[in-house]
Formats: structure tokens, C-alpha cells, sequence
């Protein structure tokens, strides 16, 4: 387990019920009883088949990003750039499903390895800024992400007309070539269980493998992992470029299962929100999987909230970012609860 | 005898559920140097901090015949203001609405000619070294008259000329006046120095005695509570040369032209004080920094490697800074116990860890080197100093080490952990072992060491072997004094 995620059970459960009750004044404020506008987030999150569908839809595009983010975190680099990581590889998948020959599952297969090659390229740009020159990697996948955001921009609009690109889109994709439903009459693929598959063999990485000792000693503490023989620039490339992979990854699988091409604007910012999500769940693949859950149902239940409740849906930004203070803050909780 | 300067009564200190300090009368006089002795975590920090009201009491009562002045083991200064400025801060004399800075700087030189204390009032603290930046602690805490000078640990960073001349100082200031009260758990400090000794053990006082009429062994007992490890005999080993340095030196010449030899049953003492080459020495030989000149291993020329590579040919380093550069604190015993051996075929099964050989290797140094611990799985941040240091050496000494490099070994650690290291030391020495031990401290240099090297501004200025050890010259070497 991370150096930061350890016997919090109790100041967690303080932060949740201190966000409820936030949020639930933040209602108020709105002018909607809070518990209106929490049945109307359940109702529109967990209401039925079809939401529950769409709530996963959601937890698994934050899910992809939020495992990125946390493996290069721990390693010891803060990834910012899953969100420019995520464009590249949805890019790379919706130009290889529009333009590889053969039948569907071979043009799956090489669609969702080319996202995660995109992203691994773009990720180790910043890896390797940082390995070579020490240059913070924070700055680098910053600004890395509106160069990713441009750059597919300028690709949709220019070279990519070649294949038919237009309206800031690649042309939609053949539906043998999409990835397989799992619930019928939903948009939930088989990107989900893809998902919680890759989860689980992080955390085994982490947890079971050398390499992975190598790479959690590098970020738990980078000057006793040098002297214990660990290549720390290396680790850097490696960190940045797995972290990559994972994120564009996401991206493939939005592209392949969600959107069926690629479209300028396929996130809403999963990139960011995902960090908050990788803090929530302590950087720990398992808790990862239910802090996106958590923030799945939020995104997904805030457009219920907003149509049933009339709160408006930045009341689910507000929840999110209080998420993030409430985090922050945990190590006062703590010390106060102490 | 007078009415004591500072006299404490039945004082007693909890944090929650432990007696930092538990029921300690002590009285230090005008006019003696009082020393007070304890392993780590025995209280004496927090009795001082007592004694001088920086920290309140759970009970117990206090009476002060004046102000007390406390020095404390990590400075106070402000590094950017120069030594009168840190001297009068707080109590700066006025002109009007202004800083009197003439005032204030003729004070400071009265001050230190007064005392002895000498250093450049215009000197700027951070260019200062360690032994006349404590000089500025202690001018400042004089500043204020105090009729007790508190001193937590102040000859820990000293060379043994520095250390001579602060306890000459502070015998000049008791004979004006001042009641002394030094923090140490340097023995040889207290009977040299001091006039009367309190031991406190576990935050209890265990000893009360006059220094002219105490042993270094009746003090000892009294700070560890029994009897302290013997060390295991030297073994007369055939030496045959293990490392050979030849002219090795850093870029940036903190370490130049070193030439030296290390052999296989040997203990070579690097003897210096702090920041003159030492780490870089250290750092070369553990791979970490590049270097000039030529390293041989049992012949074999090392290529300027890097630590994986010393680790793989079994040149293993005990660090200096074990919380930053030798152990991941949040990390348990167990994956504390891998750290650097990760790699090992034994400690892995393909490219899986394999857990239950890390398992064997933590209880073996948990057992052999008597790591006090709830657990393996325990944290080791939530271990004592001087248990987390015996996982380094431990560590260090295990899978069969051609050379050890040792950084300071026992240093901040309690005399019963020191005891072990040293006994475990001297056990691999006999077994074969190079070692290169760096040690600020003389009494440890002297009791383990075939062979001393003095680094002095970066260079070996001084060698000698066991038998020509002499303090008095290898201090003058060390100060810079002898070449």
C-alpha cells in the first residue's frame, strides 16, 4: 500500500460525510431540498438497468486515466498530462480503425495497441524530458496536454481529410469494428471488464513483481532507491511511458466503444478528473476501481440531478473539487482525530 | 553547597500513554558544569526543554534563580544575518524607533572577547562552519546574562581541538558564575569535563554521582540498564588487498588524489571532521558519483560504475543519512530487509518477488541482530533509531560482502545498538571483509580500526596503523594543524 494510504478508514468516512454535508448546504443554497437532489442523483446514477450502464460507461473512461496517473505517482511523478496522453491514443486508434484492412477483432486488436502505443510515445516525451534534464514533468504534461489537444485538432481539420475526417471527426467506424456490447441496449462494452482486468494486474505488478518494488521504492524514496542500485532516470521513462499506455489506452476504448470515432472533444476532462480519483482511491488499484465508481455515479447522476432536481450540474463540479480539498485536508483531519 | 540555579522537582512529562520524563529531581549550582547522560529517547532533550520552559510539565515543580539559556542540538540561526544580527534578535538595542546598529555590534564584540568566544560579528551565519555557528548559538543565549546555560548534545559535530576549546569556554563561564548544564551521551566528555553526572534511563534518573569518583563503565551500565556486549577478540587475519583507491578524486576536488588500500580482514578508520571529503569518498565508492584516478577490487579494475553494479560485485554501503539514503520509511522491516538485493536470484523467482526468501532474510536480521520490533510487517519509520540502523547494517552485511563502506555507523543511535554494530563489525572483519569505516568519532575509530586515514580539506593528510594511534597528533591533523 502507498506511504500515503495507510489507517485512514476513519478520517475517509469524516471526509465523506463533511462532502455530503457540504453539498447538501451547496442544494440549499440552490434553492432544492437535499434530499430531492440526492434521490434525483441516485434515481439518474443507479435507477436502473440503463443507468447503471451509463454510470459504468463513465467509471470506466475515468478509470483508464486515474490507474495512468497513479502509476506514474507512484513512481514518484505527477502525471498531469493523461488527459493529452488520452487525445493522442484515441487519435492513433480512430486512425488505425479507419484506415487498417482485414476483418473486426484484428482491427480492434491493433486499435486499442496503437492508443496504447500513442499514449506511451506521448507519455515518455515527458519521461524522457525528465530523466535527461531533470525538468519537472509536471510542467512537461501540461503542457504536453494542449499540444495533444491541438495537434489532433490540426489533424482532424488537415491531413486527416485524406481518410475523410471532417466536422473536427474521423468518419464513424464499421460496427464490426467497435467494441463487443456486454449489456444489450447500453452503450457498456467490454472496455469495462478490460478495465478492472488492468487494475488487477497493476496491483499485482505492484505488489508481486521486482520491478515493481523497484519502481515503489523510486517513489517512496528516490535517494535510498538510487543507492539500492535503481536507475532513477530510468524509471522515469519507464513510469512515463506505461503511465502513457494506460491512458491512451482509455482513449482507444472511448474511440472503439463510446464515440466510434474519433471527435476532438471525446473527453470532458476524464485526464483531470482522474487524478482526483487516483488521490481518492489512495493511489491503490483496488481503491482506484471504487473511487471511480464514486465519481462515475456522480458524473452520471448530475444530468438527473440537474433535469429532476433543477440543481444545476456544476453542483457535481462543486462536489468533485470539494472531493479534492477534502483530500488535502485529510492530514489535518487526521491529526486532529488523532 | 549554594542554593542551586535551577532546581527541579518530582517532574514528571507524559505523551499520552508514555512517561517521557518520570519523577526527576535535579539541581545544577552556580559554578559547576553539570553533565546529564541517557540513551536516545531517555528524556534528556525533553527534561532540558523543561528546565529551560520551552515545554510545559505534566507535574512536578521548578524553581530558576535566573534565566536559562538553551542551546539546542539543531541551531536556531537565521543564515542570511550576519553574527551580531543573530546575536541581539529579539533584544535588539534602540535608538529611537531604530535599530542602534553600532550599539548593537559593539556588544556582540564585548560578548565574545569576554567569553573567548571569538568569531567575526560581520560574518554571515551561513558561511560560518559548524563548530563558530555554535559559538553563535551559545553568544546568543549568553546575550541575555542567563544564570544557566543549557547545552543539548553541543559536541556531536565538533573535532576534538573544537570540542576541547568549547569545554574550556564553558569552564571559564561556570568559574564567573554560570551553572552548566550539558547534554551528552559522550563518556569520555563527562569524566574529562564535567563535575557532577545524572543519568536518566527511560526517563527515570538511574545514577547520581560525582565525576572525579565514577567509572565510564558505571555510566554506561547506568544508561543501557546492564551490561553492554563485549566485542569479539580481533582475529589475526593474513591481509591480503581487497580495494585499492589510486588517486581518486571528484570533479568539483572535495575529494583529491586520495591513495589507499583497503584488505580483505581489514578496518580502515577515516578519521576527519564533517565535510571534508568524507561523503564524497563514500559516494564514489558506492558508485553514486563519478570520479578520477583508478579503483581495483581484488585486483580487478572496477569500471566508474554505478551502485548496481558495486552492489553486484559485493561493495555494499551503510549510509550515512539511514532515514533518506538507506531505508524506505513507510515501508515495513521485510521490504526494508530486500532493498538492494532485489535483484538477487535468492531474493526473487523469475521476475517475481519471491516472498517467502524476504520473509527468511528479515527474521534473520531481526535475530541476529536483535531488531526490536512488534513485527516484520511493522513500519520501520515506527522503530527507534538505533533499530532501524541495525536493518542497514544488517542488510549490508548480508549475501557475503567483499567490502563494506560504513558512514558514520552509530551515529544518533543509543551505546547498546553501537555496541551490537561494533560487535558485528568486528565479526565480519575477522570473516574477510574490507571495511572503510568513516566516523566522526575518535573513541570509535580507535576501538575499531586496523588503520587510520585522516582527510583533511579533501586529501589524506595522515595514515597510520593501530599501534601509533595518538589522539593529540591525529587531532592536529585533523584540524589542518599538522601536514
Amino acid at each position: 500500500m502507498s506511504a500515503i494510504g495507510r489507517g485512514r478508514a476513519r478520517t475517509n468516512i469524516i471526509a465523506a460525510v463533511a462532502l455530503v454535508a457540504i453539498a447538501s448546504i451547496a442544494m440549499l443554497v440552490a434553492g432544492t431540498s437535499p434530499i430531492v437532489g440526492f434521490a434525483a442523483l441516485a434515481r439518474g446514477s443507479v435507477g436502473g438497468t440503463h443507468q447503471v450502464a451509463e454510470t459504468l460507461v463513465q467509471t470506466t473512461a475515468l478509470l483508464f486515466p486515474a490507474l495512468a496517473v497513479a502509476f506514474a505517482f507512484r513512481a514518484g511523478f505527477f502525471n498531469i498530462g493523461a488527459e493529452g496522453q488520452l487525445v493522442i491514443g484515441g487519435l492513433a486508434a480512430g486512425v488505425v480503425g479507419t484506415i487498417v484492412p482485414g476483418p473486426g477483432p484484428i482491427a480492434i486488436v491493433a486499435m486499442l495497441a496503437a492508443g496504447a502505443l500513442g499514449g506511451a510515445g506521448w507519455g515518455t516525451i515527458a519521461g524522457g524530458l525528465r530523466a535527461r534534464f531533470g525538468g519537472s514533468e509536471v510542467v512537461a504534461t501540461l503542457m504536453l496536454n494542449v499540444i495533444a489537444a491541438l495537434l489532433a485538432n490540426w489533424a482532424v481539420v488537415g491531413p486527416l481529410r485524406a481518410i475523410g475526417a471532417e466536422s473536427g471527426e474521423t468518419p464513424s467506424l464499421a460496427l464490426d469494428r467497435t467494441l463487443p456490447v456486454i449489456v444489450e441496449g447500453t452503450r457498456l462494452t467490454i472496455a469495462f471488464p478490460i478495465a478492472l482486468a488492468l487494475a488487477a494486474a497493476l496491483w499485482f505488478f505492484l505488489a508481486r513483481t521486482v520491478a515493481g518494488f523497484a519502481l515503489r521504492a523510486a517513489g517512496d524514496a528516490p535517494f535510498a532507491a538510487a543507492r539500492a542500485g535503481i536507475d532513477l532516470p530510468r524509471m522515469a521513462v519507464f513510469a512515463f511511458a506505461i503511465s502513457g499506455a494506460i491512458a491512451g489506452l482509455g482513449g482507444a476504448t472511448i474511440v472503439a466503444g463510446v464515440l466510434h470515432r474519433f471527435n476532438v472533444a471525446l473527453s470532458p476532462g476524464y485526464g483531470f478528473i482522474a487524478i482526483a480519483v487516483a488521490l481518492v482511491g489512495d493511489l491503490d488499484p483496488p481503491y482506484i476501481v471504487l473511487a471511480a465508481v464514486g465519481f462515475g455515479i456522480l458524473q452520471s447522476g448530475s444530468l438527473a440531478m440537474q433535469s429532476l432536481a433543477h440543481v444545476p450540474k456544476d453542483a457535481v463540479t462543486l462536489v468533485e473539487g470539494l472531493a479534492i480539498v477534502a483530500l488535502a485536508a485529510r492530514r489535518t483531519i487526521a491529526r486532529l482525530t488523532a | 553547597m549554594t542554593r542551586p540555579a535551577l532546581e527541579l522537582r518530582g517532574i514528571v512529562k507524559t505523551y499520552g500513554a508514555t512517561r517521557a520524563v518520570d519523577d526527576v529531581d535535579l539541581d545544577v549550582v552556580a559554578g559547576e558544569i553539570h553533565a546529564l547522560c541517557g540513551e536516545n529517547g531517555a528524556g534528556k532533550s525533553t527534561l532540558a526543554q523543561i528546565a529551560a520552559g520551552k515545554l510545559a510539565a505534566t507535574s512536578g515543580e521548578i524553581a530558576r534563580a535566573g534565566t536559562i539559556g538553551l542551546v539546542r542540538q539543531h541551531f536556531e540561526l537565521a543564515g542570511r544575518l550576519r553574527v551580531w544580527e543573530n546575536v541581539v534578535l529579539g533584544r535588539e538595542p534602540q535608538r529611537g524607533a531604530r535599530l542602534d546598529a553600532r550599539a548593537a555590534r559593539a556588544r556582540v564584540s564585548d560578548l565574545a572577547t569576554r567569553t573567548g568566544l571569538h568569531v567575526d560579528p560581520d560574518a554571515l551565519v551561513e558561511s560560518l562552519p559548524i563548530g563558530l555557528a555554535q559559538r553563535v548559538e551559545i553568544l546568543r543565549e549568553l546575550d541575555s546574562g542567563p544564570s544557566v546555560l543549557v547545552l543539548d548534545e553541543p559536541t556531536a559535530v565538533l573535532a576534538p581541538s573544537e570540542a576541547e576549546a568549547l569545554f574550556a569556554t564553558l569552564r571559564a563561564l561556570s568559574r564567573a558564575g554560570t551553572a552548566i548544564l550539558v547534554i551528552t551521551h559522550k563518556l569520555s566528555d563527562v569524566l574529562a569535563h564535567a563535575d557532577r553526572v545524572t543519568v536518566l534511563r527511560v526517563g527515570r534518573v538511574t545514577l547520581r554521582a560525582d565525576a572525579a569518583r565514577t567509572t565510564t563503565e558505571t555510566i554506561a551500565r547506568a544508561m543501557v540498564g546492564g551490561d553492554l556486549p563485549m566485542l569479539p577478540a580481533r582475529a589475526a587475519v593474513t591481509v591480503r588487498k581487497r580495494l585499492v583507491a589510486r588517486a581518486i578524486g571528484t570533479i568539483d576536488g572535495r575529494l583529491r588524489d586520495a591513495t589507499f588500500a583497503i584488505g580483505a580482514g581489514e578496518i580502515v578508520g577515516v578519521a576527519g571532521v564533517d565535510g571534508n571529503g568524507q561523503s564524497e569518498l563514500v559516494d564514489v565508492l558506492a558508485g553514486m558519483r563519478a570520479h578520477t584516478g583508478a579503483l581495483a577490487l581484488d585486483g580487478d579494475e572496477l569500471a566508474p560504475g554505478d551502485p548496481r553494479t558495486r552492489i553486484a560485485c559485493g561493495i555494499r554501503t551503510i549510509a550515512g543519512d539511514r532515514q533518506r539514503d538507506g531505508l524506505v520509511m513507510a515501508w515495513s522491516v521485510t521490504e526494508n530487509a530486500a532493498l538492494g538485493d532485489q535483484s538477487r536470484t535468492e531474493m526473487r523467482r523469475g521476475p517475481l518477488v519471491d516472498r517467502a526468501a524476504r520473509e527468511r532474510r528479515a527474521r534473520a536480521i531481526v535475530a541476529e541482530f536483535d531488531v526490536r520490533t512488534p513485527s516484520i510487517a511493522t513500519p520501520v519509520a515506527a522503530l527507534s533509531g538505533g533499530n532501524q540502523q541495525k536493518i542497514v547494517v544488517g542488510r549490508a552485511l548480508g549475501f557475503a560482502p567483499r567490502v563494506i563502506v560504513a558512514y558514520a555507523p552509530t551515529r544518533g543511535i543509543d551505546i547498546g545498538a553501537a555496541a551490537l554494530v561494533h560487535a558485528r563489525l568486528i565479526e565480519a572483519r575477522n570473516d574477510g571483509v574490507g571495511i572503510v569505516l568513516v566516523s566522526f568519532d575518535l573513541d570509535e575509530l580507535f576501538t575499531l580500526a586496523d588503520r587510520l586515514v585522516v582527510l583533511c580539506g579533501g586529501t589524506i593528510v595522515h595514515a597510520c596503523a593501530r599501534e601509533d594511534f595518538d589522539r593529540p597528533r591525529i587531532g592536529a591533523f585533523m584540524a589542518g594543524l599538522s601536514s
